[in-house]
């Protein structure tokens, strides 16, 4: 391992090995980490996942008795079984942090390690819906709407990266790691943005806005897909003048307060407004005028983004089918490495014997 | 009591609205010392977002106050050279600097990354711009909704028969910047206490957006496909979905993963008669499905429906609203929920810490800053300023113990 990465030297074991896990560690990974994946069920990631979250992992197939030796080789095991999962086969955390106290252990579920709901099957879906923001997202004459790609997941392991690596920091400073104990419930309710505070401020429920909070905050048809816009007052001004219609001078679209009370009919002019135009239209307007201004674009349409390209977003990994381009480093300014994709078990000698077999 | 990881860490905050400020917050609950830094003339705005009835709306933001506890407020005028000299002292004090501006930003104000090292040769920036400080596309000026427009997340969701793509119902973009923050600053904690060197760190939020759909990217790369708006439904198994509860606006996730949890929610729900239905035929009859779940799900306290679902082992939960949320038994029992006082509204239920490391226990300390309230403790406390000299900085408007021009907005 390089020595320019931030993580190097760091040992991670991946247990379980669902999106959570696999996500958390896919960034352990890439900033340097030694990180060995210990595999759940077969079926625990599709292809498409095995491709953005596995690479640059090496993957081994052991006993739990070697696993418990493994574990103890680490620095940091992160996990997504259900409570109770890593004690039955032995590893029992807190026994762990008792032999080996600087480790670190993270282990991420629907709903944590106690409580009433601890032992409950769950789903993404299951978790999302518990969590808040589901309730939030569609509109009110329909049911509320899940995110795409697996959000409550994805989001479990984006706590599980920060809250891996902070606790291991903590661990080469003081010596001493901690278990972390992650619900994707609590990592949901917990950032609620406007919209959880106000309700335990009122106790009134809030309500699903679909794609328009106001006028001047959401989404509308554009001539060829769907663009949006996200204005402060401060911006107002500017989204006006490119409107260019005289009536938004008045002080009933002028005024904050007023504004509100004509939202119908200042939505029906942004509406006008952005429908004739495209969406790259509406993005470079709103980049010159600094309005902000952004368009719906799928995951295709960003393959070939100047931008991302122009910074080295993607990386590229071989694949069965051939190479796929996935989202690379998550922040310039840090060594990354690149990844290939490992078979599962392919790299169990190896592990053995650089975990166990000799010095650091 | 054993102590936090990042105790002793000490950031400056330049952050405003919500993806940084929720960086900070958990940075915070981690035991970092957050110094937030305001200007009087431009304060963060979520201060002065919605309009509060009180003497000093900038203060008593329950917005603003839910995600700035355990900080410090420092207000200063950075573009007074005064109130930039004051800066870049305090940054000789600090390990990390944070800003969320638009991209040209810093530099305009005079304090981009070079000028922070001649104050700390070893400090750490990090910088997280929408669309990142580089790229043809780095003047886009955008909040969490265009963030996650532009990062494809937005094409990924949708109910699927009238190909409208939805917008996530909070500022989705935000927090998951922020948490991609938290992850730099440590990342580059650890690799400056092995190289003793800082670093600058560029972390466009449209980037940490679409790492949330990695697996749409390499589906659109291996295969083109674009999205597929399936609503709440799986594209494997079946049936999964959303059904309506009794009460208002009151609803069941359930998802059937396999034959087992279909047969058990099909005795659930009276439909012994489609309990045989192997996945093929429960995928091409979803839709009669659906009917037959929501007819029992209608008829349903949700609360007493998830928990007697869940007794036979079966995927389901409520879809929890933001006033329910709070009166969760889970939630509650693991005391997920907590109270701070604060001098100028009512406590309300704030969310503890997410991140639950056992031993540490990080629990939220104090309420939010007043705005500038610890100027004193900072400025002559820490940078050694004469207490005579706060009077002046007043007078010239450097600092402030309230926005100059606060309106709404």
């Amino acid at each position: 391992m390089s020595d320019e990465l931030p993580l190097s030297g760091m040992r991670v074991l991946e247990i379980g090995g669902g999106v959570p896990a696999a996500f958390a560690t896919r960034f352990l990974a890439g900033y340097g980490a030694d990180v060995v994946r210990s595999e759940g069920a077969p079926d625990a990631l599709t292809s498409d996942e095995q491709a953005a979250l596995l690479g640059g992992k090496r993957r081994i197939s052991v006993s739990d008795a070697q696993l418990r030796t493994l574990a103890l080789a680490a620095d940091a095991i992160v996990e997504d079984g259900r409570p109770g999962a890593l004690a039955a086969r032995g590893l029992d955390p807190h026994a762990l942090r008792a032999e080996k106290p600087a480790l670190v252990i993270t282990s991420l579920t629907a709903f944590g390690q106690h409580g009433p709901y601890a032992e409950y099957e769950s789903t993404n879906l299951v978790a999302h819906a518990m969590g808040g923001i589901h309730s939030l997202t569609g509109v009110m004459s329909r049911p509320p709407l899940q995110n795409g790609a697996n959000q409550a997941w994805k989001l479990l392991g984006m706590n599980g990266f920060g809250a891996t690596v902070t606790a291991y920091y903590g661990a080469l400073l003081q010596g001493e790691g901690d278990w972390i104990d992650l619900s994707a419930q609590e990592c949901a309710a917990g950032m609620l943005e406007l919209y959880g505070p106000r309700s335990g401020v009122d106790g009134v429920p809030s309500p699903r806005l679909g794609n328009r909070t106001n006028a001047i905050w959401g989404l509308y048809p554009a001539k060829d897909g769907y663009a949006g816009v996200c204005a402060l007052h401060r911006q107002v001004p500017a989204l006006y003048g490119l409107i260019g219609d005289p009536e938004l001078q008045q002080p009933k679209f002028m005024d904050p307060m007023e504004r509100i009370k004509d939202d119908a009919a200042l939505g029906d002019k942004v509406k006008a407004w952005f429908a004739p135009r495209t969406k790259a239209e509406l993005v470079e307007l709103g980049a010159k005028h600094k309005v902000p201004i952004g368009a719906v674009m799928t995951p295709l349409d960003l393959l070939g983004n100047a931008s991302l390209a122009e910074r080295g977003f993607f990386d590229e990994v071989a694949t069965p089918s051939g190479p796929a381009r996935v989202p690379g480093r998550m922040f310039l300014g840090l060594g990354w490495r690149k990844g290939q994709l490992s078979q599962p078990g392919a790299d169990t000698s190896a592990v053995l014997r650089d975990w166990l077999g000799g010095a650091r | 009591m054993k102590r936090l990881p990042l105790e002793g860490v000490r950031i400056a905050d330049l952050t405003m609205m919500w993806a940084g400020p929720y960086a900070t917050r958990v940075l915070a609950e981690m035991g970092a010392e957050i110094v937030k830094i305001e200007s009087p003339r431009a304060w963060d705005n979520v201060r002065t977002l919605l309009p509060i009835e009180h003497p000093q709306p900038w203060n008593a933001s329950w917005y603003f106050n839910d995600y700035a506890r355990d900080k410090k407020s420092l207000t200063l005028d950075l573009a007074q050279p005064r109130g930039r000299e004051l800066f870049l002292r305090l940054i000789e004090k600090c390990d990390v600097v944070i800003e969320n501006y638009r991209a040209d930003v810093l530099d305009k104000l005079g304090i981009g990354y070079e000028v922070l090292r001649r104050a700390r040769q070893d400090v750490i920036l990090v910088s997280m711009a929408g669309f990142g400080k580089t790229g043809p596309e780095r003047d886009l000026v955008g909040f969490g909704p265009i963030v996650e427009m532009m990062a494809g997340m937005s094409s990924l969701s949708g109910y699927g028969d009238d190909g409208v793509p939805y917008k996530t119902g909070i500022s989705y973009g935000d927090p998951v910047g922020g948490l991609a923050a938290v992850s730099a600053v440590v990342l580059a904690l650890i690799q400056r206490g092995r190289t003793k060197q800082g670093v600058w760190i560029d972390l466009a939020q449209r980037e940490t957006m679409a790492q949330m759909a990695g697996d749409a990217f390499a589906a659109a790369s291996l295969r083109g496909e674009k999205p597929t708006h399936c609503g709440n439904r799986h594209p494997t198994w079946a049936p999964q979905g959303v059904y309506p509860a009794a009460g208002e606006d009151q609803w069941l996730a359930i998802s059937a993963r396999d034959d087992a949890e279909w047969r058990a929610l099909a005795g659930a729900i009276g439909a012994s008669d489609l309990a045989g239905l192997p996945l093929a035929e429960r995928r091409a009859r979803h839709d009669e499905l659906d009917a037959r779940i929501a007819a029992w799900t209608k008829q349903q306290d949700p609360q007493v429906a998830m928990e007697s679902l869940q007794a036979l082992r079966i995927s389901a939960g409520r879809v929890l609203n933001t006033h329910d949320i709070h009166w969760d038994p889970h939630l509650l029992g693991r005391e997920s929920w907590m109270f701070l006082e604060h001098p100028c509204i009512a406590p309300w239920p704030q969310p503890a810490s997410a991140w639950r490391l056992e031993e540490a226990q990080p629990v939220p300390r104090r309420h939010a800053p007043l705005f500038g309230e610890h100027n004193r403790e900072i400025l002559c406390g820490l940078l050694g300023v004469a207490e005579n000299e706060i009077a002046e900085l007043e007078r010239a408007q450097v600092i402030s113990d309230a926005p100059i021009g606060a309106r709404v907005g």
